[in-house]
């Protein structure tokens, strides 16, 4: 578009000046013009339009402007001089017009860049802000959770020790209730963005020797049985042990809550593939295929289980977003002969050897 | 029903300014302790600390006056008694530098009155027991080390320990029944050293409870601290549960 439009302007030139060539019209005159139309063209097509243009013109002012007209000869030494002076000048001031261009238009990037980048530097700030802020909330909230929790189930023990009946209800009620505040507090925790999880070295049998042992004491906790070969060299993983604590200790909760009072739920650890999976299957009521999934949505709870089972509905959810914050899955089948198998995944080392010398 | 550790003659200081957590204190430690002296905030409590040379004291975080971390470095610099720190979950970088900052061991709120009870009366035995050294036997759950024959029994039968085994062991048995850090293990074990040797902690720790443990599954020698550290001894949590 811009070479027809520059190249339009310099034959409408060349026409006008032609005419008017008679009169007093030095060459000045002529050469500015042409240089004028020279730069318009380098502004808006580069260097290409620019020093075409800039021939183009030495031509025109050769022929049609330089004694003799209309004709490629040089009457006078001063008129080669100028002739190549226009060109050299043309030529120049396109190249330095572009380059002049270039520089503005890398000075705008950069600058655009750097409001971007600066923009992006205040919100993370403001999000660290913001994480520091949840940070202290969610400490005080649960402080202040934990306090009253604390001072009743003390006191409702006391009591509870002495004999009283009523106390024993109390204490039990504390527990869930407690339960329920670290659960929403995980959650809270999960939901609040960008969660740090420690990615270490663990071993399979470390993390379950813990579970177990956080286990003890909640109602149940005998019917855990473990399966481990420790003949077989031990299974080492690439996890967070806190977090891949509370998910094994989340679905240990869930099966004694719906499995019935006498069966016993397995706890396993195998590796499979890349990954070290650890399993927890009881002989509960089990889901329908179609809810398989469901099971990890929060507040999940099958129509036939019975009321009287007192879970916080966010376990399961909790297991599953911590899992998946560290890299690992895990998913829910149905355990043949009846019940269920929930799996967790977490990465397996990449050593399959971790044998020291005595 | 619960039964409650022997009583002890001991005193114990506790550093809280809930009011309700010291009445819960005092009500849980009633028949284990004989006596239980009270600190709403951090002078109070380092006072009371040089005048009454409490036996055991329990420091629970977010006083108003001074960090809980603070604190107990300025009560380490006047007393080796005990300290327990009373927790919440969530925050085990807290307990870890508490630890680290000479604390004993933790107790999460809200926490369980027997098992409370339990831990209190084994610091303060672990306090009034000499420290086996380098010279004695350390005994666990029918675990048996000796350290200057450098033999290690399990039930009678000799077990055979890697050298970065018998550092780990010695460094857990200068003081049985506290709880090391993952950081302090790494500097009794690996002082010297930097790098890889260290991140294999874990599973050296798995190798050794295999040749130390009856049962690997219910460990009653070498008890993990989740996201803290380890420590020697019968397992102290819900005892009487």
């Amino acid at each position: 578009m811009s070479v027809v439009l520059w190249y339009g302007l310099l034959i409408l030139a060349t026409v006008v000046m032609h005419v008017a060539r008679d009169t007093q019209q030095s060459q000045a005159h002529v050469v500015l013009v042409y240089l004028l139309v020279v730069l318009g063209g380098s502004v808006s097509g580069g260097r290409p339009l620019g020093f075409t243009l800039a021939a183009a013109a030495t031509i025109l002012v050769s022929y049609y402007f330089q004694y003799p007209f209309d004709e490629f000869s040089l009457g006078k030494p001063i008129d080669a001089i100028v002739l190549s002076a226009f060109f050299a000048t043309s030529g120049t001031t396109t190249y330095l017009l572009v380059r002049a261009q270039e520089e503005a238009s890398q000075a705008r990037a950069h600058a655009e860049e750097i409001e971007r980048l600066s923009n992006e530097a205040g919100h993370a700030a403001g999000l660290r802000e913001a994480a520091r802020f949840k940070d202290i909330l969610l400490a005080s909230v649960s402080h202040d959770l934990r306090t009253p929790l604390t001072s009743i189930k003390a006191l409702a023990q006391d009591a509870a020790d002495a004999g009283d009946a009523n106390s024993a209800i109390i204490v039990a009620q504390t527990e869930r209730l407690s339960k329920m505040v670290a659960h929403l507090l995980d959650m809270s925790r999960l939901n609040a963005g960008a969660f740090p999880v420690t990615i270490e070295l663990n071993t399979a049998e470390d993390l379950v020797g813990a579970a177990v042992l956080e286990m003890k004491g909640t109602k149940g906790a005998e019917r855990i049985r473990v399966d481990i070969d420790y003949s077989a060299p031990m299974l080492v993983g690439m996890f967070d042990f806190v977090e891949s604590l509370r998910i094994l200790t989340n679905l240990l909760d869930n099966s004694l809550l719906y499995a019935p009072g006498n069966t016993p739920v397995e706890l396993s650890a195998t590796r499979v593939g890349d990954w070290l999976q650890f399993s927890v299957a009881d002989r509960g009521p089990g889901v329908p295929t179609a809810d398989a999934e469901r099971v990890f949505e929060p507040f999940y709870r099958h129509i036939s289980t019975s009321s009287t089972v007192h879970g916080t509905g966010l376990g399961l959810a909790i297991a599953r977003s911590l899992a998946e914050a560290q890299g690992g899955q895990i998913t829910y089948s149905a355990r043949e002969g009846g019940g269920s198998v929930l799996a967790v995944r977490l990465r397996a080392a990449r050593e399959s050897s971790f044998q020291f010398e005595e | 029903m619960v039964m409650h550790p022997t009583r002890t003659d001991a005193t114990v200081l506790v550093i809280d300014d809930e009011p309700e957590i010291r009445h819960a204190v005092h009500s849980a430690l009633r028949s284990t302790v004989a006596r239980v002296l009270d600190a709403a905030d951090a002078r109070s409590a380092l006072a009371t600390v040089k005048a009454q040379t409490p036996d055991l004291i329990i420091l629970d975080l977010g006083l108003p006056d001074q960090s809980g971390l603070d604190l107990c470095r300025a009560i380490r610099a006047h007393s080796l008694a005990p300290i327990v720190v009373l927790t919440a979950r969530h925050i085990e970088s807290d307990k870890v530098s508490l630890l680290n900052a000479g604390a004993d061991d933790y107790v999460t709120k809200p926490f369980s009155t027997s098992e409370f009870a339990a831990r209190v009366a084994a610091q303060i035995r672990r306090a009034r027991t000499a420290r086996p050294g380098t010279s004695g036997t350390v005994e666990a759950d029918g675990m048996s080390v000796n350290f200057t024959a450098r033999r290690a029994h399990r039930d009678g039968n000799p077990v055979r320990l890697t050298p970065i085994e018998w550092a780990i062991l010695r460094a857990l048995t200068a003081d049985p029944g506290r709880v090391y850090t993952h950081q302090q293990l790494f500097d009794a074990v690996w002082a010297r050293e930097f790098g890889d040797a260290r991140q294999y902690l874990r599973v050296h720790i798995t190798n050794l409870r295999r040749k130390v443990e009856r049962d690997p599954t219910h460990p009653r020698v070498i008890i993990t601290e989740p996201g803290v550290g380890y420590r020697f001894g019968i397992p102290l949590t819900q005892e009487t549960a």
